[in-house]
């Protein structure tokens, strides 16, 4: 345990963390909040290989120290204003919400996602700014989607926290899309994104990860629905060097239905790391997991999901599918689908990984016509990523994810 | 069995010598033992043959399928030997095969496929008015549907709808060889119509076209120049289109028995 344990740097300690937070101006209660983050952050070691979600992302030489925290660059625009006359809806940032939305934040914040939770987590807790928070009350629906940029171009041998608190009312309706961007420089990103979807409520959540080649970033993201409530995570990893996101799915209410959509398109030693739950708490639930890596260069993939009905969801059904295409001899993908099933009453539960290169008749089929290997493969890759990129329904968004597959594979190795 | 004098001046298209084809995966198991055949521009040559004989082969051979490896022989288009080019620098020179079972591609259209095969063949990206217009005047011969170029390739087709497909695709690109891979087969009698139309419509004196089928019924449409039987990876026998109608009417087996005691009597 202690050799997994690394030495707190200065700036993630407890009095460095209030300081901080002092000078940002923050209310009591919060204070007392980071507090118990950066205790729990200097308790808690890195996670090992041997916790299964970590098994093939090795954290355990990384050290946190390189990484100096620093304020997270974070822009958000669309949706209503912060304040606006329509009720009571915001947009803005999570730090402009302390105020005005105190008992909101202060019960809402954390309380999906507890500080304590792991080493990461509470590194955010403990160092967000800035942050997001967007709140539709009840019946209200923001017509244009939410779109909120970490954008750490500037930054380097920085550690930055995204923090985004979704909250959608009774049957509201939004959507949201995380961008992130850095430069060349090393990077490390401890993000959380806390969502709670009431009842009927629809939320869209699109991640487009753009991060520069030295970026690590690891996320959690995770969600409760409500009776009837819907989400849907669309998520694309096209930078960084490490991407470990987590995206966690409680469905609670009767009749709740989400799906997690995820694309990654790797080359060089690009790595990345998806961890999905889909725990089915209530009646009917619907749940619908896929995740698509296209592997060039010496790029991995890694998926471990768990599907999981619990005893009282009667009716669940839930479908969990990992897809991975090799573009190269040196390119890797590990694939693990769990399903856990404690009632006899599931209608429907299904999962599937596969691991391998690409169909060599479709090659062949397109090559036949012309085009030559590297244009058909990404055809190919493009074709594969369609069934996510249809979900892309935010505007340039799909055409965006197919420009960039033909650009970065115009110089992956293949 | 002479060409006349017509054929031998117009150019030849296709020219298979004497070629052997094993399947790369089981290089011990050839295919193809010896294959000879000249198309001309302008001209229809049948390939016919009972089933396993080794028809698709030969065609994805020619075409430069990575699933077979030529031991010995050559093939050449247009007077190039293009027997070392990789599949996509055939399809490139004018090479199209239309196949006899087309691969799904999802989440690739139709349409996306034929702007970059285009792109591809032509060296730049046709304009887009221009391409709806070829695309909706191919469609219309083909009389299939508009909404059909939006659908993803051979994604969920009926076997109808994917030898249409082909089709489409060889009015597109324009080849100047095309081979069809039992083009006929899967489609009921009025599609068989539809196609074939279509393939005729298609033909150009510059094309030539090899067709191959085991059924005699889609020569009604089409009419071949030539016809040759495939057996065992040979062809065993060549001739006019009266020789299909001999199939026709009798099958193989008169044929090959035939074969059989002229091949039993040679060897002795
Ligand atoms: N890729 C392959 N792998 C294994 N066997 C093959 C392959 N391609 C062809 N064959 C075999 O070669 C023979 C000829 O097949 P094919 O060329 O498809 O015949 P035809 O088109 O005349 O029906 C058959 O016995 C078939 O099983
Ligand atoms: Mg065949």
């Amino acid at each position: 345990m202690s050799e997994s344990t690394t030495a707190v740097a200065p700036l993630h300690a407890e009095q460095a963390v209030l300081a901080a937070a002092v000078q940002r101006g923050e209310p009591e209660w919060l204070l007392e909040r980071r507090a118990e983050a950066a205790r729990a952050f200097a308790a808690l070691p890195l996670p090992t290989p041997a916790l299964r979600p970590w098994r093939y992302t090795d954290v355990t030489r990384l050290d946190l120290a390189a990484f100096v925290p620093a304020d997270t660059p974070i822009a958000i625009e669309g949706g209503a204003d912060g304040d606006a006359p329509d009720g009571d809806a915001y947009v803005g940032t999570l730090s402009g919400a302390l105020e005005g939305r105190r008992a909101l934040v202060a019960e809402r914040l954390g309380a999906l996602v507890p500080a304590t939770e792991g080493k990461f987590i509470a590194a955010n807790a403990a160092l967000w700014s800035g942050g997001a928070l967007v709140h539709a009350p009840a019946g209200h629906a923001f017509d244009e989607p939410i779109i909120v940029t970490v954008d750490a171009g500037e930054l380097a041998d920085a550690a930055v926290h995204p923090r985004l608190l979704i909250e959608a009312g009774e049957q509201s309706e939004l959507t949201v899309v995380l961008r992130t961007r850095s430069g060349d420089a090393p990077l490390l990103a401890a993000g959380v994104v806390e969502i709670d979807v009431a009842q009927a409520a629809r939320v869209r959540l699109l991640i487009d990860d753009r991060w520069g080649a030295a970026t690590r970033d690891f996320t959690t993201i995770r969600a409760r629905l409500g009776r009837d409530a819907d989400l849907r995570v669309a998520s694309l990893a096209i930078g960084g060097a490490i991407l470990k996101q987590t995206v966690e799915v409680v469905l609670e209410g009767e009749g709740a239905n989400s799906s997690i959509r995820a694309v990654a398109l790797g080359d060089g030693d690009q790595h990345f790391d998806f961890v999905t739950l889909q725990d089915h708490v209530g009646p009917r639930s619907i749940s619908d997991v896929e995740v698509k890596a296209a592997l060039a260069g010496a790029s991995r993939s890694i998926y471990y999901g768990i599907t999981r009905v619990g005893e009282d969801a009667a009716g669940a059904e839930a479908n969990q599918q990992n897809r991975n295409l090799l573009l190269s001899n040196s390119s890797k993908a590990d694939s693990d689908p769990v399903l856990e099933i404690l009632t006899a009453d599931v209608i429907r539960c299904g999962h599937a990984a596969t691991v391998g290169p690409v169909d060599q008749d479709a090659l062949f089929y397109l090559q036949s016509r012309g085009l030559d290997r590297r244009t058909a493969l990404q055809l190919l890759v493009s074709g594969f990523f369609q069934s996510v990129a249809r979900d892309l329904a935010v505007e340039g968004m799909a055409d965006d994810l197919e420009r960039t597959v033909f650009a970065k594979l115009a110089r992956a190795v293949l | 069995m002479s060409e006349t004098v017509s054929e031998s001046v117009s150019e030849p298209i296709l020219e298979v010598r004497d070629l052997h084809v094993s399947i790369a995966d089981e290089p011990d198991v050839q295919i193809v033992k010896g294959v000879d055949l000249t198309v001309h521009a302008g001209e229809v040559h049948a390939l016919m043959g009972p089933n396993g004989s080794g028809k698709s082969t030969l065609a994805n051979a020619i075409a430069g399928s990575p699933a077979y490896v030529i031991d010995s022989g050559e093939v050449r288009y247009r007077g190039e030997d293009v027997t070392t080019l990789t599949p996509d620098e055939r399809g490139r020179l004018g090479m199209f095969l239309s196949f006899q079972y087309p691969t799904p591609i999802p989440g690739v259209t139709m349409v996306n496929l034929l702007r970059m095969a285009i792109k591809s063949r032509r060296g730049e990206e046709p304009s887009a008015r221009e391409f709806l217009t070829e695309l909706r005047e191919t469609l219309q011969t083909l009389r299939m549907d508009e909404d059909f170029a939006r659908r993803y390739v051979n994604d969920g087709f009926s076997g109808g709808e994917k030898k249409r497909a082909e089709i489409l695709q060889l009015g597109m690109l324009k080849p100047e060889l095309a081979i069809l891979d039992e083009t006929d087969s899967g489609l009921d009698v009025d599609a068989l119509r539809t196609v074939a139309e279509g393939v005729n419509a298609l033909h150009h004196p510059g094309m030539g076209i090899l067709l191959i089928t085991h059924y005699q019924r889609i020569l009604n449409y089409i009419m071949p120049d030539r016809v040759h039987v495939l057996f065992d990876g040979r062809i065993v026998r060549s001739g006019g289109p009266q020789l299909a109608h001999e199939i026709e009417s009798g099958g193989y087996d008169p044929i090959l028995q035939e074969l059989g005691i002229a091949v039993a009597a040679a060897a002795s």
